[in-house]
Order: C-alpha cells, then sequence, then structure tokens
C-alpha cells in the first residue's frame, strides 16, 4: 500500500531470519558462503521445476489435483537435492577436517557442523521467502493493494508473507534434523524431513477451498512448531551428548 | 589435545574471509544500482525527454517498431563498434605504459575519475532531487558536488587514505557509471554484455591480447599499473595469538609479487541533451579495470602454502577486482531490475555464483584470469531462464497460495 507497508511485508517473512542472519551467520564468512550456494541450489531446481511444468502451464483454476501432483514432484526434487547437498557437505568436511589438521588447528566442533546446516537451512528458506513473496511485492509499494478471492479477508501480500514465514522456519529447521539424520543414521529424522515438507505442501492446498485459508495457515504453522520443537529437541541431546564425550 | 584450552576457536571463524572482502563490495554495488533504477524508473523507451546516444549506439538506435531479427542485427553492430573502440583504446593504453608515460596515465585517471564524480554524480543526484523533491539550492549543491568529487580524486590515488574511504569511493564510481550504461536500449545492453565477456576473454588469454601485453610489462618491470582497482581489505594474521591486525592503508612497494593484472579501458561519450543533437562536450572517460588477482606473501613460513584444495582460499592473500568488473555485474542486474525484480534475485546468485567459479580458478591457474566471462554468461542464461521459465511457474503457485 505504502513503501511502510511494503517494507512490514517483507519483514514479516524476512525478519527471523534476518535477525538470525545478523546475530550468528554473519559472524564467520564460511556460513555466509553456504547461504548463498543453498540459495542458489534452491533457485536451480526451482528452475528445472518450472522448465518441467512449463508445458502445463497454466492449469485450470478450479480444479485442485494438477497442483497436487506439482507439489508432489517438487518437494521430492527438493528432498533428492537436500540428499545431495548432505553428500557435498559430507566431502567438504573431510577437505575442512584435513585443512585444519595442516593448520594445526582444532578440527569442526560438533556446534560448527550444526551452524553450516542451519545455513544451509537459512540458505533454502530465503530462497523460498524471496521467490515466493519477495518478488511479487513490487506492487505492493505503490499506493493500492490485492485480494485473492479465495481469502478475501486479508491482503494478498499479507497472506503470502504470513505462509512464507511458516516455510522459512520448516525450510531452516528441517536442514537441522535432516542433517543430524544422516550423520547419525537415525532412520527416523530421516524420513520425518521429507513427511513434514510434503505434509506443509499439501496443506497449501486447503487454501483452496473457499475462505480454506483460515484452516489451512494455522495448520502450517503447527507443522512449523512441530518442526521447532523436534529440532530443538534433538539439538538439546545432542549438544549434551557431546559434553558428556568432552 | 584438549580442546578447552584452544579458546574454541575453530577453522570455520575464519575461512572465506577475502571471498567476503570482494563479494559484499558487489553486492552492495549491485544493490545500490538496482535501488536506482527502481527509484528513477528510468525506461528509455517510456522517458520522452533524454535520449541517450553514446558511443554504443553509434551504429544502431533501437526503436520499438523494428522486427526481432533487425534489432538484433543492429544490437550486434553497436557492440562490435563498442567492442572495436575499446581495443583501440586499450592499444592506446599499452602504447603508453610502454612509452613510459604512467605520469600521464595517473593525471589521467583522476581527472577521469573527478569527471565521472562531478557529471555523472551530479546528474543522478540532480534527477534524485527531482524524484524525491528534496529542498537544496545550487550553490550548496555545487559545493557539497565540488567537495565530495575533490575527496573522492584524493582517495582514489593517494595511497595513504584510510583504505575504507577508498573503497567507498570506489564503489560509488562503479554505482554512478553502470546506471547510465543501463540507460542504453535493451537488446543493445544484452548483446553488449556478450561482446565484452568475450573480448575479455580474447585479451587476457590471447598472447596477443592487450591486457595480457600489459601484464606482462607490468610484471617485468615490477611496477604498478596505474588503474582504479577495488583492493579488499587485507589482513595480516598473526598465526601464534590467532590475532587478526587489518592494515589500515594501502603501501605501495610493499615486498608482494603481483600476480600480474590486466586493464580494460572502456570509453564513452557524454550523452546529449534533450533540447538537440549537440554535443555537451565528449567528455571522453578511461575508467580502467583489473580482473582478479591474489596478492601472496610468500615468506609467511607455514602460511605460504595454504591452499584448501578444491577450495582455493589464499589465506594471506588480498584479492583485487577491476572497476570494470563491478560496472558490468552492475548493468546485468540494472537491466534485470528493470523487468521485474524475480530476475534480479536470479541474476544476483548466478553472478556471485560465477565469481566464486572464477575465484576458484584463479586459486588453481595462478595467473591473470577475466572476471567478466563466467559470471557475464551465468548471468544472462539465468535471466532469460528466469523471464521465460521461471516467472510463470511462480506466479501461477503463488496467487493460488499454494506453495512448497
Amino acid at each position: 500500500m505504502t513503501v511502510a507497508a511494503g517494507i512490514g511485508y517483507a519483514l514479516v517473512a524476512l525478519g527471523p531470519s534476518l535477525s538470525l542472519f545478523v546475530s550468528v551467520i554473519s559472524k564467520k564468512p564460511f556460513l555466509i558462503l553456504t547461504v548463498l550456494s543453498s540459495t542458489l541450489l534452491w533457485l536451480v531446481s526451482l528452475i528445472v521445476l518450472s522448465g518441467l511444468w512449463r508445458p502445463f502451464l497454466p492449469l485450470k483454476a478450479n480444479v485442485w489435483w494438477p497442483y497436487a501432483l506439482l507439489v508432489l514432484s517438487s518437494v521430492c526434487l527438493q528432498e533428492g537435492l537436500r540428499f545431495l547437498f548432505w553428500k557435498i557437505y559430507k566431502r567438504l568436511e573431510d577437505v575442512l577436517d584435513s585443512f585444519a589438521d595442516r593448520m594445526s588447528r582444532p578440527r569442526l566442533f560438533p556446534t560448527d557442523k550444526l551452524q553450516i546446516a542451519l545455513a544451509g537451512g537459512l540458505g533454502h528458506g530465503v530462497a523460498h521467502a524471496v521467490f515466493f513473496c519477495l518478488s511479487l511485492l513490487t506492487p505492493a509499494f505503490g499506493p493500492a493493494t490485492f485480494y485473492v478471492d479465495r481469502c478475501s479477508q486479508v491482503p494478498f501480500f499479507l497472506i503470502s508473507a504470513i505462509i512464507a514465514l511458516a516455510f522459512v522456519t520448516i525450510h531452516t529447521f528441517s536442514m537441522v534434523i535432516a542433517f543430524e539424520g544422516y550423520a547419525k543414521g537415525n532412520k527416523v529424522d530421516q524420513v520425518i524431513v521429507p513427511v513434514i515438507h510434503l505434509a506443509a505442501g499439501m496443506l497449501t492446498l486447503v487454501n483452496f477451498a473457499s475462505e480454506g485459508c483460515v484452516i489451512g495457515v494455522p495448520l502450517l504453522y503447527l507443522v512449523a512448531s512441530l518442526t521447532l520443537l523436534h529440532c530443538g529437541k534433538m539439538v538439546w541431546q545432542s549438544l549434551i551428548e557431546s559434553r558428556n564425550q568432552s | 589435545m584438549d580442546r578447552n584450552q584452544r579458546h574454541r576457536r575453530s577453522i570455520l571463524d575464519s575461512l572465506g574471509e577475502e571471498l567476503i572482502g570482494i563479494l559484499a563490495p558487489v553486492s552492495i554495488c549491485m544493490f545500490t544500482v538496482v535501488l536506482l533504477v527502481c527509484v528513477l524508473n528510468s525506461d528509455p523507451s517510456s522517458s520522452s525527454s533524454a535520449s541517450f546516444s553514446s558511443i554504443a549506439t553509434a551504429a544502431y538506435t533501437e526503436s520499438d517498431s523494428d522486427s526481432p531479427w533487425d534489432r538484433f542485427v543492429g544490437a550486434s553492430l553497436n557492440s562490435l563498434v563498442f567492442v572495436a573502440a575499446i581495443t583501440v583504446a586499450t592499444f592506446v593504453l599499452v602504447l603508453l605504459f610502454y612509452l613510459r608515460c604512467v605520469n600521464f596515465l595517473k593525471f589521467y585517471m583522476g581527472f577521469s575519475a573527478f569527471i565521472v564524480l562531478a557529471n555523472l554524480g551530479g546528474e543522478i543526484l540532480v534527477l534524485l532531487i527531482d524524484r524525491l523533491r528534496f529542498p537544496i539550492d545550487s550553490v550548496t549543491f555545487l559545493i557539497l558536488l565540488f567537495n565530495f568529487s575533490v575527496v573522492g580524486v584524493f582517495a582514489v590515488f593517494m595511497s595513504r587514505f584510510s583504505i575504507l574511504i577508498t573503497q567507498a569511493y570506489l564503489v560509488v564510481i562503479g554505482v554512478l557509471v553502470a546506471f547510465f550504461f543501463t540507460m542504453l536500449p535493451e537488446w543493445t545492453t544484452w548483446t553488449l554484455l556478450v561482446a565484452l565477456a568475450i573480448y575479455d576473454v580474447a585479451a587476457v588469454l590471447l598472447p596477443v591480447g592487450p591486457l595480457r601485453l600489459l601484464v606482462e610489462m607490468a610484471i617485468s618491470r615490477d611496477e604498478d599499473i596505474p588503474a582504479l582497482v577495488y583492493e579488499a581489505r587485507p589482513v595480516i594474521r598473526n598465526n601464534e595469538s590467532g590475532l587478526v591486525q587489518r592494515r589500515v592503508w594501502r603501501e605501495r612497494g610493499s615486498s608482494q609479487s603481483y600476480h600480474s593484472s590486466d586493464i580494460e579501458n572502456a570509453y564513452r561519450e557524454a550523452e546529449t541533451e534533450s533540447e538537440g543533437e549537440e554535443d555537451v562536450g565528449s567528455s571522453e572517460r578511461s575508467e580502467i579495470s583489473v580482473p582478479l588477482l591474489i596478492d601472496r606473501r610468500p615468506d609467511q613460513g607455514e602460511n605460504s602454502e595454504t591452499f584448501l584444495e578444491g577450495i582455493g582460499l589464499g589465506s594471506t592473500g588480498a584479492i583485487k577486482l577491476g572497476l570494470g568488473d563491478f560496472i558490468f555485474y552492475s548493468v546485468l542486474v540494472g537491466r534485470a531490475a528493470m523487468y521485474d525484480l524475480m530476475t534480479v534475485y536470479a541474476c544476483y546468485l548466478a553472478i556471485i555464483a560465477g565469481l566464486g567459479v572464477t575465484l576458484m580458478l584463479l586459486s588453481v591457474y595462478q595467473k591473470a584470469l577475466p572476471a567478466l566471462p563466467v559470471s557475464i554468461m551465468l548471468g544472462v542464461v539465468f535471466y532469460f531462464l528466469a523471464r521465460l521459465l521461471l516467472e510463470e511457474f511462480v506466479v501461477q503457485c503463488s496467487s493460488n497460495l499454494v506453495m512448497f
């Protein structure tokens, strides 16, 4: 509606990630590089997806199952990419450890590994927020606003910012869960991440119903807070373990 | 090896610092140009007054009524003319350097920096004042502008100036020139970027390329090339205590072996006024850009060979990036901003990725490398992919509030 509103919407979607960036990630240059590369990876996956789906667009407006297919294919591709990211990270970890040995500095601490996973997840989350929310925000800086039929109580920009915030949380912390799960070989953690992602994607399909966003968005936030809790519990346990060991 | 006694300093604290030292100013430059483009809304087809003509539109002026093929041919002719002009100018520079007219070159650098800051900076400030309705009188404005430009000239050419101000002024010069390049017509801009990327590869890597000749001459004489070069703050690392000291000002003639630098001249004539075709005194401004090179100090004990295999970061190195690279990256992003913000993000990420790849190649090949080609090619590819594929997909999904 004005510049103030536009900046407000942008901060709703990206405020927590900005504070996370400033407090944790900007202190270590390597984490900034990790954020940038994971953002790039997410963008590449999005381009591949749009290339795959381009012949079928535009989809019919009121039918929901093509969108379900779209979400399913996207989530599968992105989870595959997460696994690829993990493989690259493993090799990088070996390189970093040998570098640390040569410099006679300590190897990577467990907190370092968690921070790298956090940075990777933040990159994914920021890429999601940027491409799904911020890039459409340009009209919000002007004098008017826009409402979608299906969700007529709330301006479109606000609802997309709120959904983007939920997804940022989910992406950021599910990366931490995934990396810990792969590192420790914990099957539950490995499986729960794609499930959470798929559930979140499918929940946005609830928005198809008229006024569906009243139900869909709170459920989405439920999933996001579940992710947060699980990640917090897992990290706490892992830290206590490593403190007991050393 | 008790970790608790080692101050908990892991390698993650300082790895990649030099890379961030280059990425940050490039990002700031691009962000400022995007901001200027968005605020000033400078689309040549919509602006009725100033028709921008420079040497880059000498062969063909674009108009919307031509067919795509005509526009493409015309834009290619434009780029050819521009690249030819740059080649001639670079050879003149090589000749002058060969004849040891270094003082003349330095004076010319200072003069062109002053012209860029005063002339282009003044124009952009006037446009901004007009758009934002900022109340200021012309006498104050002239005094402030003059002071700003003079300090800028000193900052760029005195070696004992505070390095932060020097870096800031170099970024400002890059922003000003890039903004004016974004005012070129669209097809010309894209073909020009691609042509410059190809020219960069040729000029740096071919044995007869002017930049390579310049670099070899500079190495053989062990001299500095007078050029506008952005230098990331060099970091002196003290190995025992883990303290990091930052050099406050640049020292010329210290015991560093420069790994060659490249120079590229970009000439540009002043744009014409709106009242007619009169030239407002063709102020030829030559601006030198030097692509990537790493300073390494080989005498720091065990730090000399600290290269990370596969990543290639010198731990005591300082990375230098030429101003022309700043400018053309920002031109690409600024032109993407004229379409939509989604293309801006895609191009920004592509350019950063290209810069990272170039830096890795630099650590592998250990000689002067052109910084333009990889980033520009990736940027152009991502721009067209985003524009053709991504936008439709994302708008479809978001407007139905389906996200993943």
